[in-house]
């Protein structure tokens, strides 16, 4: 098992790095000068300044130079300062990633509180009136834009109903991102557990348990459960990566103040430092949930945790 | 006496269309009933009306008394596990991943309140003791995949057991098994029966397992009956067309065989050929530096059959794929002809392997389903000989002609075909390309018996009409006895035994070989035997020594 989890630790390492390299170019990818680009709204900037401001940035040296000074800043835990206001970009950033991750923990526990129980449901029930019309369900909310979600819900339970604020962060706040973004991963996560529940329903071993006469609802809880949910398992990896990027949308419709929201400012006003702070940030932490889904599968399936 | 289990005309229906029908027959205690017919026959599923374990589009109906009730009463609860036990065929699947083996067999006994969990571990460690499990303590905190093919099915076997069933029903419990483990299931299987008195029902389809077990048996067709009776009757004397179709497809191990004149001249030659598989990637081969090929070196002369044998993890099937390069060797030479396989790289390979061709155990796996037939059977044409549309179409028309099926049937997918006629595909795209070497891997193995005997008579009908030269690489000896000139006995990577079929099955003279032809059963009820030699231990495995003319045995 610590081989395995070794394994998973250096592939991790070598994305991160990979994304350092990308982030550099990130800022050449764009036609263009990026510093003329950067100022081109604001008014009155003399050619002076934009000199300062491309050399501060390293940009007038050659590309492999510019990383080498950027891993280097990178190592000290320096991000650079934003464009705009001059702070280090860092202190913005981990100020409003624990909002981001509420928001995603909150979303995907949603998703699992609700996703799993019903592709349970429609897996016992397959091929019933109920198993149909909670899969036509499932894709409607698969099909959902996120942002539609988001306003449908913020008219009904928050203008039409008033239940629920409309904006602003708290704990009453968290409720309608949460569930705009939890609500189409959940239709996602039943229709995953339905079709490996079914896989698992119709193995010799699910037949075996019932041929010791073992109750149903043991065979289903003890047997059927605990196999069925490893696939579940590692789309949690890869669906918390994807909740992370819908956090983006999620937070402009209802204003909540995380790393998504300020991205999409940073990208409006071309902040370089923070565009790239942020995409950084991102794959480390999508990375690491990805290590720890890994070490939990690790866990559940015994064949893996003695390899 | 009176019967165990007395069943009246079972049937077993999807809606209105009939799976199984007019089943009856009556089991006594201490009396094991072999259920035999093919793939489709309605065998299992009578298993499964038995248990209430259908699935819920299916119905049963009948009579089927075990223990002053009717089993197929939906409104009585079916005795399962305590008045009757199920073991399926695939020990690999019949046990949860999940749970370790300790729960698996305890949790029904503790379910069923015979007795509490402390009592129901102890009970469970002395079952796996008697079932010939050691250190069951250890095995208990393990879980299944740590387990081997043999031992799994002697867990489930205990599982069963453990609860005390009257009836034991045992759909192919050795079908997955290698012969010698096989063997050992069997004799375990016996002595249960006549220690506890249960009544064994076997459902089979290998009629060398019916002759040595039964007493009884039943033969199905398409869901019906068409023949029961005493085991020794049923072999001397089958009534029924279908049963003699059976018994003539089988095999023997004990056959005559006549020695076909092959030519000396050497075709491929394999000199001391390593292979060892390091530890990587989680699944596969975990132990570290499996060593699957040990120094093997053997001639296949021109236009022979020369067949290997050996139980799963001999290295028959690595060398098979190294001799085709699609697995590399570490070390060693193949030579076919005067050309050098292993030193071929590139453009020369893809040229050299048309020379190699391969037919592989599974013909559902082995085809690509997007693909028509005929375009399968074509591809090897497009890419090795540039021949103009027409020519190519019309010598697809006649490989599928020789394979024995029917020209117009290239427009057709693989799904459309069974697994008998999707096999003599598989052939016809390795004869397409004029290959000079084929080897066939199990290639009859995932097949019935009457499907089987007609695919070895096309095997045999190519190696005349094409004169093919092939590699038989099989684990089923009496197959092999019908099929090969020469044998190979392989085991732990080495060859042990090398000889023509004669001298292999007339005069084994290594110990393994002469233990392997013994575990085999063989379709004689009057040949019973009783409890056969374990296959373990250690065999002399050194160079080999040539003991009489072309007869090579490992010292």
């Amino acid at each position: 098992m610590w081989r395995f989890l070794g394994t998973r630790l250096a592939m991790g390492a070598l994305t991160i790095w990979i994304t350092t390299i990308l982030v550099t170019l990130l800022i050449h990818a764009v036609p263009g000068d990026p510093v003329q680009i950067m100022y081109a709204q604001s008014q009155g900037t003399t050619p002076e300044q934009i000199e300062e401001v491309r050399r501060s940035l390293g940009l007038d040296r050659p590309i492999p130079v510019q990383y080498a000074m950027f891993i280097e800043r990178l190592l000290h835990g320096d991000l650079g300062n934003t464009i705009r206001g001059g702070q280090p970009v860092l202190d913005v950033i981990m100020q409003r990633l624990p909002n981001t991750l509420i928001l995603a923990c909150a979303a995907m526990f949603i998703a699992i509180l609700i996703g799993v129980p019903i592709g349970f449901l429609a897996a016992y029930r397959e091929g019933s009136v109920v198993d149909i019309s909670l899969m036509v369900l499932a894709i409607a909310g698969i099909s959902m834009p996120h942002f539609w979600l988001g306003l449908m819900l913020l008219f009904f339970f928050a203008l039409e109903l008033g239940w629920l604020p409309v904006s602003g962060s708290g704990p009453l706040n968290l409720i309608l991102p949460a569930l705009t973004l939890g609500l189409s991963n959940a239709a996602i996560f039943a229709r995953l557990t339905r079709s490996s529940m079914i896989d698992v329903m119709s193995q010799d071993y699910v037949q075996t348990a019932f041929a010791k006469g073992l109750p149903k609802a043991l065979v289903l809880r003890r047997h059927v459960l605990r196999a069925g949910l490893l696939p579940v398992v590692t789309m949690m990896g890869l669906q918390f990566a994807f909740m992370m990027g819908g956090t983006i949308v999620v937070e402009n419709i209802f204003s909540w103040n995380g790393v998504g929201r300020m991205a999409v400012e940073a990208i409006f006003q071309r902040d370089y430092p923070i565009i790239q702070g942020f995409i950084l940030t991102f794959s480390v932490v999508v990375v690491t949930v990805a290590i720890v889904i890994d070490a939990l599968y690790a866990v559940l399936d015994p064949r893996i945790r003695r390899a | 006496m009176n019967a165990l289990l007395s069943v009246r005309d079972l049937a077993v229906r999807i809606g209105t269309r009939p799976l199984v029908e007019g089943i009856s027959f009556d089991l006594k205690a201490g009396e094991v009933l072999s259920v035999v017919g093919e793939s489709g026959s309605g065998k299992s599923m009578t298993a499964k009306a038995l248990m209430g374990l259908l699935p819920p589009a299916a119905t049963a109906t009948g009579r089927a008394e075990f223990d002053g009730a009717d089993l197929l009463d939906a409104d009585i609860a079916p005795p399962r596990g305590t008045g009757i036990g199920l073991i399926f065929q695939e020990p690999m699947t019949a046990l949860t991943p999940v749970l370790t083996i300790g729960l698996q067999l305890t949790e029904a006994l503790v379910s069923h309140e015979i007795c509490d969990q402390k009592e129901a571990r102890r009970r469970a460690a002395a079952m796996l003791d008697r079932v010939g499990i050691p250190q069951p303590e250890m095995r208990m905190r393990q879980f299944p995949h740590e387990l081997s093919g043999g031992m799994r099915q002697r867990v489930v076997i205990a599982m069963m057991m453990l609860l005390g069933p009257r009836v034991l029903i045992a759909d192919e419990p050795t079908t997955a098994l290698d012969v010698t483990v096989q063997a050992q299931i069997l004799d375990l299987l016996r002595e249960i029966v006549a220690e506890t008195g249960i009544g064994l029902i076997l459902i089979t389809h290998d009629m060398g397992v019916v002759a040595e077990m039964s007493d009884t048996v039943l033969v199905m067709k398409s869901g019906q009956a068409v023949e029961h009776g005493p085991v020794t009757r049923i072999f001397k004397s089958p009534e029924a067309d279908y049963t003699r179709t059976l018994l003539d497809a089988v095999p023997r191990i004990d056959a005559a065989t006549e020695q076909a004149e092959t030519k000396q001249d050497v075709l491929l030659s394999v000199s001391d050929i390593n292979k060892t598989f390091n530890g990587r990637g989680p699944h596969l081969f975990r132990r570290h530096g499996t060593r699957a090929l040990d120094n093997v070196s053997l001639n296949v002369r021109m236009g022979e059959t020369l067949a290997l044998v050996g139980e799963s993890g001999s290295g028959k099937t690595t060398l098979g794929r190294v001799i085709a390069r699609l697995t590399e060797a570490d070390s060693g030479k193949i030579q076919l002809n005067s050309l050098d396989l292993t030193a071929c790289k590139g453009r020369r390979l893809r040229a050299a392997r048309r020379q190699v061709q391969m037919i592989f155990q599974d013909p559902y796996a082995s085809l690509d389903p997007r693909q028509t037939v005929g375009h399968t059977i074509a591809e090897p044409l497009i890419i090795h000989e540039r021949l103009p549309r027409s020519e190519r179409n019309e010598r697809v028309r006649q490989l599928i002609e020789k394979v024995g099926l029917e020209a117009d049937m290239a427009r057709r997918y693989p799904h459309e075909f069974s697994g008998g006629q999707r096999q003599r595909i598989a052939i016809a795209r390795a004869i397409a390309a004029r290959p000079s070497l084929v080897i066939a891997d199990e290639p009859t193995s995932a097949l019935d018996v009457s499907v089987q005997a007609r695919i070895l008579d096309l095997l045999e009908e190519m190696k005349r009409g094409e004169e093919l030269t092939m590699l038989f690489i099989s684990h089923d000896l009496a197959v092999v006895r019908q099929i090969a000139d020469r044998v190979a006995v392989m085991r732990h990577g080495k060859i042990l035994e090398l000889g023509s079929t004669t001298q292999i099955f007339a005069a084994p003279r290594h110990p393994y070989t002469r233990a392997l032809i013994d575990v085999v059963p063989v379709p004689d009820p009057a040949r019973k035997r009783g409890v056969r030699p374990a296959l373990k231990g250690s065999y002399p495995a050194g160079p080999l020594v040539e003991a009489s003319p072309g007869h090579w045995v490992a010292s």
